[in-house]
């Protein structure tokens, strides 16, 4: 760890000359918008190079050019110390250049085993498919990287952290010499990210070069040898990955940034929402217990697929319930519809933004505005112009959207600001009880900082927030108590005096 | 115009903005450019085309496809497609007829009635083939576009029972007086009409929160739900409001004929589905506005128009308006 730390300080000529690729003064410019410029990387053998930045900081144009994605508009590329013209991903491909983007290009209706297999299929003699050596392959690749997936199953029916897998598996499949992993952990569980952890080791052994984009700023040492650091569009520097956090976070925001985390409430008040021994009727839900007090924020962890995120749709009346009880203010409760939820006060705000949470053709002012019609203080069957602009500039100043652009569509906007619009969603009506599911996915450090100081807000002003994440450190570092769920069921309880993460990790497994 | 000074930064020519407008309003471009095109190349080629005659016609034939269209765009902005709007026309114009006739034979010193009680049904009737139309999309989730096709064919065999085939006389004189060729102030009165629909549907889409919730169920389903929009309403609504805006114009339709046709209005869905996706409405829902599909409207009865001008047969015609809808959608996306 220390001698590749040390690489580093090594002299740049003389990385260069072993280097597998190497980036020389690239840049790509949009009409006048320089999007990326005078980036120079070298991407050694059995390195794992980590790409730092916020949103929009350049870090997708740069992997989407070494990908044979996108083209430069100046500088080059070098493999093997030669001049490549990436112009397909098909030649990036045949370079031995593979990338795992964020926009997954798997095919929803066809099995795991086939999406492996996708453009190498393997065929018999007579021409046909050979459908179980395909399907062996993809079981043994499956095996090796100790992933928890089913070859038979069908894409479209795995969650979104199953899929990643699936992604990883057909880019690794070909033993690449360059790979790239852009937020390859976001919707992994520990698990998983464990296994894939531990694939990249392996890789870095046989030689590979490992470009790895993440926004979770533990992973950097655990699992880095540099990292290089962008901000608006320009190389700022590459330093070691033992370069302690504080001194990253002001490289990439060119700030000196205190804590992060809002300081949390001391005092609770009573109990806003009380679950017992919920279950629900689909069986995702088995025997789930807990409290959320007034002005506390209360952490559900668990793996992906342990019923947390299930239990807070649930509880929101998206999903049926088979028995248990749930309790708003000590009144009995249980929603059919989420408006009926609303109605009374209650919240939740789904993960996935793009599919769950947001009309992405429409502006970001109707999206943020879309409940105040029916709930809260706008209350209206007309709209009334004025009073909704008021509202969304406000909702706007709340969680730092730019409202200047609350007109543009959604979909313009970074995922960090798009999480903005989701969780504003929640605030244009009275809510007493916050139901958050992963609400930082995708969201860079700066965003976070915005998201995390508005919970603060929000617990202060005596709301109730029961926060569902699989990013164990957000909820160590916001919670008062952390609750565990496996298969179903709520486990194990830390309050925050005795939070240990060894501790806490054991609960995830049994 | 304010859209424009909004989201276009300052700019050092007027270059750059211009393509910035084009880029953020392609749909509008695409349209206009149709339209003053058409527009053009029909007053060059087609006599008596540019007439204030001629202008008024069309604003009198567009009327129907105008109202059709708007029922269209209701059902297209919450995410689904009506293909039955056409065969609920002839339902209408039948099953308005049916009983104007019948109540004018029992009665016939009361035509007020007669017209008044047909009416009432025919709008009755239209309004439930859409709520069938929703409860099959939105409760039985099946694809709208089976959903409409097949009550499409069962209404149509509804009108055939209900009139054998034939049309249908003995309609009070007034009917079609006032409701095909009477005049307001000089203005036709189903121009009035159409014009009061533009109005109604303009304001539920732009100033209610009904429009903002069909705006917001088209856009994203599910996150409509979870924000707490009760999408299976919504979208039911839409599709009733589609059947009584098809059957208000079957009735336009029926007062200007004279007469309860089974045979008209097949030609309606493709020609409403091309005056919306012209006017920028997203097929895949959420997008779309209601004087846009105005403009898209008037440009498909001016194409129409100048061929008839130009002598052009009706089979060519219908190829032409296929022509232009695929034209359309080629330019529109990308």
């Amino acid at each position: 760890m220390s001698g590749l730390g040390n690489l580093a300080a090594r002299d740049a000529e003389a990385s260069r000359g072993s280097a597998v690729l190497s980036v020389r003064g690239l840049g790509k410019r949009y009409g006048t918008h320089h999007a990326l410029r005078g980036v120079n990387l070298d991407l050694l053998p059995g390195e794992v190079h980590i790409l730092f930045g916020e949103n929009g900081a350049g870090k997708s144009t740069l992997i989407s050019m070494i990908a044979g994605a996108n083209q430069p508009s100046d500088g080059h590329i070098e493999i093997d110390g030669g001049r490549v013209d990436l112009d397909t991903v098909a030649r990036a491909r045949a370079l031995g250049v593979r990338a795992v983007f964020q926009e997954f290009s798997l095919i929803p209706h066809l099995s795991v085993a086939d999406n492996i297999a996708l453009g190498e299929e393997a065929v018999t003699g007579l021409g046909f498919l050979a459908k179980s050596r395909m399907r062996a392959r993809a079981a043994s690749l499956i095996g090796d990287l100790g992933f928890d997936l089913d070859a038979d199953a069908l894409v479209e029916s795995l969650s979104r952290g199953k899929q990643q897998m699936v992604e990883i598996c057909k880019a690794v499949g070909q033993a690449p010499r360059v790979l790239i992993l852009d937020e390859p952990t976001a919707s992994l569980s520990e698990h998983d990210t464990q296994a894939l952890f531990a694939l990249v080791r392996r890789l870095k052994a046989q030689g590979t070069a490992i470009v790895y984009i993440t926004h979770r700023m533990h992973e950097i040492p655990a699992i880095g040898d540099r990292v290089t650091v962008l901000r608006d569009g320009q190389m700022v520097a590459t330093v070691g990955a033992d370069t302690p956090e504080d001194e990253l976070i002001r490289l990439m925001t060119g700030r000196t940034v205190s804590d992060i985390y809002p300081e949390p409430v001391t005092t609770p008040g009573p109990v806003r929402l009380s679950l017992r021994r919920l279950a629900s009727a689909d069986g995702c839900v088995v025997d789930a217990s807990l409290d959320v007090r007034a002005g506390e924020i209360v952490g559900l962890a668990g793996l992906v697929g342990c019923g947390k995120s299930e239990l807070g749709q649930a509880v929101f009346g998206m999903g049926k319930l088979a028995s248990g009880e749930i309790s708003l203010d000590g009144r009995t409760v249980r929603f059919k519809h989420p408006a009926e939820a609303i109605d009374s006060g209650l919240w939740y705000s789904p993960p996935d933004r793009k599919r769950d949470g947001l009309a992405l053709m429409r502006p970001a002012f109707d999206n943020m505005a879309l409940s105040s019609l029916v709930f809260g203080r706008q209350r209206s069957r007309l709209r009334r112009p004025r009073s909704e602009t008021a509202l969304v500039s406000e909702l706007s100043g709340r969680v730092e959207f730019p409202f200047g652009r609350s007109r543009e569509s959604v979909a313009n906007f970074s995922g960090g600001n798009q999480q903005k619009v989701l969780l504003a969603k929640g605030l244009a009506q009275d809510i007493d009880v916050y139901i958050f599911d992963e609400p930082t996915v995708g969201v860079d450090i700066g965003a976070r900082q915005a998201i995390y100081k508005y919970f603060g807000e929000l617990s202060a002003s005596g709301a109730a927030i029961l926060l569902i994440s699989s990013d164990l450190p957000e909820l160590l570092g916001l919670s008062h108590r952390l609750l565990v769920m496996r298969e179903g069921r709520t486990v194990a309880e830390f309050v925050r005096a005795d939070f240990d993460q060894q501790a806490i990790l054991e609960q995830f497994f049994e | 115009m304010n859209t424009m000074t909004n989201s276009v930064p300052a700019a050092p020519s007027a270059k750059p903005a211009a393509r910035a407008w084009l880029r953020t309003h392609r749909s509008a471009a695409v349209l206009l450019f149709l339209f003053i095109g058409s527009l053009v190349i029909f007053s060059a080629l087609a006599p008596g085309f540019l007439t204030l005659e001629n202008f008024t016609n069309v604003g009198r034939q567009s009327v129907y496809l105008l109202i059709v269209s708007l029922a269209q765009l209701l059902v297209l902005i919450c995410g689904g497609l009506d293909l039955s709007v056409g065969m609920i026309v002839a339902l209408s114009s039948v099953v308005g007829a049916t009983v104007m006739a019948a109540t004018l034979a029992a009665m016939p010193d009361s035509p007020v009635l007669a017209m008044l009680a047909g009416s009432s049904v025919a709008l009755l009737a239209g309004g439930a083939t859409g709520l069938v139309n929703g409860w099959g999309t939105a409760v039985m989730r099946i694809p709208a576009f089976m959903m409409t096709l097949g009550m499409s064919s069962v209404v149509f065999g509804i009108t055939l029972f209900i009139s054998g085939g034939v049309p249908i006389y003995g309609l009070p004189p007034e009917f079609g007086s006032t409701f095909g060729f009477g005049q307001l102030a000089g203005v036709p009165i189903p121009v009035i009409v159409a014009a009061l629909m533009v109005a109604l549907v303009y304001g539920l889409l732009e100033w209610t929160r009904f429009g903002r919730h069909l705006y917001a169920t088209g856009g994203n389903l599910r996150a409509a739900e979870l924000s707490g929009v009760r999408t299976t309403r919504v979208m039911v609504t839409a599709f009733v409001l589609s059947g009584v805006l098809s059957a208000l114009c079957g009735l336009l339709l029926t007062a200007r004929l004279d007469t309860g046709e089974s045979n008209i209005g097949s030609s309606l869905p493709l020609e409403s589905i091309a005056a919306c996706v012209i006017a920028g409405v997203a097929l895949s829902g959420g997008v779309g506005r209601t004087l846009a599909v105005v403009v898209g409207t008037l440009l498909i009865v001016f194409v129409q128009n100048g061929m008839n001008l130009m002598q052009i047969g009706a089979y060519a015609q219908t190829m032409v308006i296929g022509a232009i809808l695929i034209f359309a959608m080629a330019l529109t996306r990308r």
